[in-house]
């Protein structure tokens, strides 16, 4: 269906090429996962599928890409309209019209198409994705899975034989992707679709893969094979397929059904050394500091209302130094409102804030970002420099730091990022250290982060995770707001779970998040009832014994002190 | 493809439910503007400020019985207020620039202003008569009056709809219009966060640097959006079915040009002086006859075709019927009463022809015989 | 479903197979002749700097003509009172139908010069931007107190025109306003005389000379003062002759030339200039400020959405 013959991509002003002789043939009916680190090539191996590399973004392609029989040498994306249906990051950029029927018949109507089809294609296509109940609805008013659903229709209308999909669920919550990756799934069961897509949690998806394509990046050959062959030696991986190679299971499993059924001896193995977990957990750090200190920041019984809806109803939470806060819960239950009481963004209508001895939302802004900072969900929104060097100048300036400061810390947390680069222009990974860059410049001993693992790759996660811990042994604390499960058995210390404005529960990360399976991590899952959270307290606990984990103790150990540098380049879309 | 198309278009048009005047449903935005339009026609042909006031409540309660609840559809306030303050501005000019020449009722002496020479004639303050004021009420509630017209068709007709009924020739401008209305609301929502956005680097957001600082991101936003979209609407064949034929291409810019030399012609005919007839009117009309199909032969090249186009049924000739027929019977009426010279001072009650009680009538008919919106009926019918 | 002919891709500037080496190379590997749409375009645009506008919508000769023609029209349609002649065919007892007949003419007009300049199609780059920006204008309409005189949407239409030259300027212009109108509902008999004015703020901004740097600021502040003064002074024009306000500022039929100029400029200078000059002034300020970082962002834009 698919075929890259000897492909190569280079854009204009690069020096060398984004993706170097791939070849690769994709059947009919297949799911097909594209992965690697950011900077690889997913996106542009994407957009080289339906022609949009390189006739939209321009470059040079040398080899050829062949669709369904189409060259994408002489058809445009538009000419392959009807074969390949691409399906962007961001499906609110891409609606054209205003409300769910129109957004389904455009395509359509762009084809030509005659009307009574256009009508019955759009109510299958309504009734295939489920989305009966939008169909009269304004566009923005969708919830991120409901848009990404529309924008999967709106592509499926055409009637493709593929369907291409660009990190379709980086920007959603578990349930939202849970509904899209089923969609998904039905369509390649039910509809025999072509599916290509990339992805950076891979724990979602990559146990319904029948082909992996790994772009290892730095110019190393691309592989193209079945998952559990290929998932053995990839650059990035899921908790599940970590621990098997850490134990060495073989078959790899790929899903937490396989690996606890795989699991049985290891778990009867770390019964014997519980002890291990807690030593190298995230809690190790709460041990070492003590519960003594004084709250850093209380929060009593708040109440915000946004016009005459109520986002938290009387939340209370209590942070002291060295504590890493995650606050978890469905969409709308009220974490990033608790964050922006924390900072000053929203002023309780009843109940305290207090960080420090300031009211946040009474106090002057230059103040306030001296004692807490939050770097927001879009990151952009509080970059405003043309480029990074001149950010952090600004941020120097705006700290009254010493000159260079603010570099230092971008430098310490993404390794090297060209200083002349627009902030828009980085990586998310580079982006979301920048962010954090310039709030810590000030130097405020409470961080908050809102969301901060949307679309990083599991590089930048582990920076993330190494910077927050080095933040907490520091004597700071950290409150962040996430759904990354995975993340939080990482780096929280404690687990504070949000519902329906209020706080449902609050202890320590273990005793949270393996009480309920919604937050619980893969690893917890497959080794339940255990105390097990992570990779890494697994990896302790053993005896290095093997060869594989003694690679892997040794990659840990390093990427703790931090060899890695900052991501390769951007994000490779121009 | 176009044929069989605009076939079927025409088997969904001849559908019976479409020409129901009961059935909920939006009706085709065209039909309320032509309805407007004649009303305003027919208000600028009005002296009587009592008909005007009658034109006014006729627009207001066509609003309130048919429109929906999408947001442009309280946008009849607004130009209510717009109104007023017209009426309001036209009122203070007058007396403060007005002259005793305009009436002999002063209502009030106001200190005048001695202006430089340059101003010549002109005054500032002064005598303030009955007469100046109420000729300025009566023009201004004219003006009033079809400005609200005009608003009760923004309030009835959904925008984006109309943006649908551009010719095809401005197919590709409609889409970037679409585009605008769709993101303007979400843009500044952007600029909503972003300046909140300013706390978290220590600013006040009040500052003018602060509006600066805000303004990037939201534009660096937009613009990257802008690829994202053209690459959605590449990949779903925008433009795919654009054919560019040399010979259409002649034809259409025969025609424009034409046209276009048509019109200039005319509007010269018609404002210069009145022996060279064949220069104005006949001119001008052929001009915009020649643009017009120039629009139509040039919008072939789009082979696209509409899902479910609003038809233009029943109810659609009505209300476009209606006020044509309003504007035709003012018309008439300012025909058969050519302003009698009524002095506005003593004020009297202006004498009510039938005619225009008719013609209010038949403006009104809308509020019965267009159907609901959606909207409101399914409102009523789910108990919440 | 036939793939289009090649013209298209001349027209969009952005993508056009070339037989360069590359293909050769491919040939040797064994390979069909596979090299795609190389654009050197985006590269010469760098290194041309950031002098040269990157023209989206070029206007060709035949949609200059119209566009010149229909110009033409409309200054008349605000200008009319000063040029009617005594016993012409608009110039009747009522005085106050020749501006309902522009607000009538004047639609088709626009829609002439939109269609002429979009035809051969608009590719979807140019589209996707024209709407963004024609947004970020309404909604600076929609934030910013518009009827009060302010217009805060010209630093995008100025700006924009600037960099995309004069074709999209004149339609960025236009369309922003009609936008803005349709958001806030406020579709009225003055839009299409906004609409045209608005249209020139961007047409000239893509005239005005090549320059750069500060000379290239100045120059603009400049133009979007001149243009926020003259924008009023022109609107002000086309609901000048409902009035009667008082003999000395109001347009008198027959008076002549002399005399409506003299009347309407009184009329200017007593009403509306109060809102006019600090209109003028803001927008040059506005201009003067955000400049460069505005245009440095459109310039970007068109790099990476690949204009040439």
């Amino acid at each position: 269906m698919i075929e890259f013959v000897d492909v190569s991509v280079t854009y204009d002003g690069a020096a060398a090429p984004v993706l170097a002789g791939v070849d690769l043939q994709v059947p009919e009916g297949e799911l097909c996962l594209v992965v690697g680190p950011t900077g690889s090539g997913k996106s542009t191996l994407l957009r080289c599928v339906n022609g949009l590399v390189p006739h939209f973004t321009g470059g040079r392609l040398t080899g050829t890409v062949t669709v369904a029989g189409r060259s994408t040498r002489d058809h445009h994306p538009r000419d392959l309209a009807d074969v390949v249906g691409f399906v962007g990051q961001e499906p609110l950029a891409g609606f054209v019209t205003e409300g769910v029927e129109e957004e389904l018949a455009y395509a359509m109507e762009s084809l030509g198409v005659s009307p009574p089809v256009m009508r019955r294609r759009v109510e299958e296509t309504l009734d295939l994705l489920g989305l009966t109940e939008l169909r009269g609805r304004p566009l923005a008013t969708l919830s991120g899975g409901q848009a990404q659903r529309v924008a999967i229709g709106s592509v499926l209308t055409a009637q493709p034989r593929v369907l291409v999909l660009d990190e379709p669920t980086s920007a959603l919550d578990p349930q939202a992707a849970e509904e899209v990756l089923a969609t998904l799934q039905r369509l390649v069961h039910d509809l025999a679709l072509t599916v290509v897509l990339a992805e950076h949690r891979l724990e979602r998806v990559v146990q319904y893969a029948d082909r992996l394509v790994v772009l290892p990046g730095d110019g190393a050959p691309v592989r193209v094979g079945p998952p559990t062959e290929l998932m053995a030696a990839s650059p990035v991986a899921p908790p599940v397929v970590e621990l098997g190679r850490l134990v060495g299971w073989s078959p790899l499993p790929l899903s937490v059904r396989d690996a606890r059924r795989a699991a049985r001896g290891l778990r009867r193995r770390l019964a014997d050394n519980p002890e291990a977990a807690t030593a190298a957990g995230p809690a190790a750090t709460v041990a070492a500091t003590g519960p003594v200190e004084e709250p850093l920041a209380q929060v009593r019984h708040v109440v915000v209302r946004y016009g005459a809806v109520p986002a938290l109803r009387g939340a209370s939470l209590d942070v002291r130094p060295g504590d890493v806060v995650a606050l978890m819960g469905r969409n709308g239950a009220g974490k990033s409102t608790l964050l922006k009481a924390l900072v000053g963004l929203v002023e309780p209508a009843s109940g305290d804030v207090r960080v420090g001895d300031l009211r946040p939302a009474r106090s002057k802004p230059s103040t306030v970002v001296k004692v807490v900072g939050l770097v927001p969900q879009e990151p952009t929104d509080i970059l405003y420099a043309d480029s990074v060097g001149a950010e952090c100048a600004a941020a120097d300036r705006e700290a009254a730091a010493e000159p260079g400061s603010c570099l230092a810390l971008v430098r310490r947390v993404a390794g090297d990022v060209p200083l002349d680069r627009h902030p828009r222009d980085l990586s998310e990974g580079q982006r979301l250290a920048l962010a954090l860059a310039v709030v810590l410049t000030a130097a405020p001993r409470l961080m908050l982060l809102d969301e901060p693992t949307r679309g990083l790759d599991y590089g930048a996660k582990r920076r993330l995770v190494t910077t927050l811990r080095g933040l907490a042994d520091a004597g700071h604390a950290v409150v962040l707001a996430s759904h990354d499960v995975e993340l939080v058995a990482e780096v929280a210390t404690r687990v504070v779970v949000l519902a329906d404005g209020d706080v449902v529960a609050d202890g320590p990360t273990a005793q949270v998040v393996t009480a309920s399976p919604m937050f619980a991590p893969q690893v917890a899952k497959i080794l339940a009832p255990g105390p097990w959270l992570t990779v890494t307290q697994v990896a302790a606990a053993l005896p290095a014994e093997t060869p594989t984990m003694r690679r892997f103790s040794r990659r840990v150990a390093a990427e703790v002190t931090f060899r890695r540098g900052g991501d390769p380049t951007a994000e490779d879309a121009p | 493809m176009m044929r069989l198309s605009s076939d079927s278009t025409r088997q969904v048009r001849s559908l019976r439910p479409a020409h129901s005047i009961t059935l909920a449903r939006t009706l085709h935005p065209g039909a309320w503007w032509v309805w407007a339009i004649g009303l305003a026609a027919g208000a600028s042909r009005l002296t009587n400020p009592i008909g005007c006031l009658l034109l006014l409540a006729v627009a207001g309660f066509v609003v309130s019985a048919r429109r929906s609840r999408a947001p442009w559809a309280y946008a009849f306030g607004g130009f209510l207020k717009l109104a007023l303050l017209i009426i309001v501005i036209r009122i203070v000019l007058q007396a403060l620039l007005s002259t005793e020449s305009q009436g002999v009722h002063t209502i009030v002496v106001l200190p005048q202003i001695p202006l430089p020479s340059g101003a010549a004639g002109l005054k500032l303050g002064g005598v303030v008569t009955w007469e100046a004021v109420i000729t300025a009420f009566d023009q201004g509630l004219q003006l009033a009056t079809i400005i609200c017209c005009i608003g009760a068709a923004n309030a009835l007709a959904s925008a984006q709809r109309l943006l649908r009924c551009l010719p095809g020739a401005l197919y590709e401008v409609g889409v970037a219009g679409v585009v605008a209305m769709t993101f303007a609301p979400q843009l500044v929502a952007d600029a909503v966060r972003v300046r909140s956005a300013l706390r978290l680097r220590g600013y006040d957001g009040r500052s003018v640097a602060a509006v600066r600082r805000s303004a990037m991101p939201v534009l660096e936003g937009a613009l990257a959006r802008s690829v994202d979209l053209a690459a959605a609407m590449d990949s779903r064949g925008y433009g795919r079915t654009t054919v560019d034929r040399r010979a259409t291409r002649m034809a259409t810019a025969g025609l424009v040009i034409g046209g276009v030399v048509g019109i200039c012609a005319g509007t010269y005919g018609l404002l210069g002086s009145a022996g060279s007839g064949w220069m104005g009117l006949p001119t001008l009309g052929l001009g915009c006859a020649l643009a017009v199909v120039g629009l139509v032969v040039g919008g072939r090249r789009t082979g696209r075709s509409r899902y479910r186009p609003d038809p233009w049924a029943l109810p659609e000739w009505l209300v476009a019927g209606s006020g044509v027929a309003a504007a035709v019977i003012l018309f008439l009426l300012a025909h058969a009463h050519p302003g009698a010279a009524v002095p506005p001072y003593p004020l009297q009650m202006p004498e009510v022809p039938p005619l225009l009680l008719v013609g209010a009538l038949v403006g009104v008919l809308p509020a019965f015989l267009a159907p609901p919106p959606p909207d409101r009926v399914v409102d009523k019918g789910r108990p919440r | 479903m036939t793939p289009d002919p090649a013209p298209r891709l001349a027209h969009s500037g952005t993508a056009a197979a070339t037989d360069d080496a590359t293909v050769t190379s491919s040939a040797v590997t064994g390979g069909e002749p596979g090299s795609v749409a190389t654009n050197r375009a985006a590269t010469a645009a760098q290194a041309r700097g950031s002098r040269q506008p990157h023209a989206i919508l070029p206007l060709r000769l035949r949609s200059a003509l119209v566009l010149a023609l229909v110009s033409l029209v409309g200054l008349a349609a605000y200008t009319w009172p000063f040029f009617l002649t005594p016993g012409a065919a608009l110039d009747n007892s009522h005085g106050s139908d020749a501006p309902w007949f522009f607000v009538a003419l004047l639609p088709l007009l626009v829609a002439v010069v939109v269609a002429e300049i979009s035809a051969g199609g608009i590719d979807a780059k140019a589209v996707a931007l024209l709407g963004m920006l024609a947004a970020v204008g309404a909604a600076l309409r929609a934030l910013g107190p518009g009827a009060a005189g302010l217009e805060p949407s010209f630093i995008v239409i100025v700006l924009g025109g600037r960099v995309f030259g004069r074709g999209f300027g004149f339609v960025l212009g236009s369309l922003t306003i009609f936008a803005g109108a349709l958001v806030t509902g406020g579709v009225g008999p003055w839009m299409p005389f906004q609409m045209f004015a608005a249209g020139w703020v961007g047409l000239f901004a893509g005239m005005l000379p090549r320059c750069h740097g500060r000379v290239e600021l100045a120059m603009l502040a400049g133009y979007g003062a001149v243009a926020g003064l003259v924008y009023g002074g022109l609107l002000n024009l086309w609901f000048w002759p409902f009035g009667a306000y008082s003999p000395e500022v109001s347009y008198i039929p027959h008076a002549g030339l002399g005399v409506n100029l003299h009347h309407y400029a009184v009329f200017w200078a007593t009403t509306s200039l109060g809102w006019d000059i600090p209109r003028g002034l803001l927008t040059g300020l506005a201009v003067l400020v955000a400049g460069r970082p505005v245009m440095a962002a459109l310039r970007r834009a068109a790099r990476r959405a690949n204009f040439g």
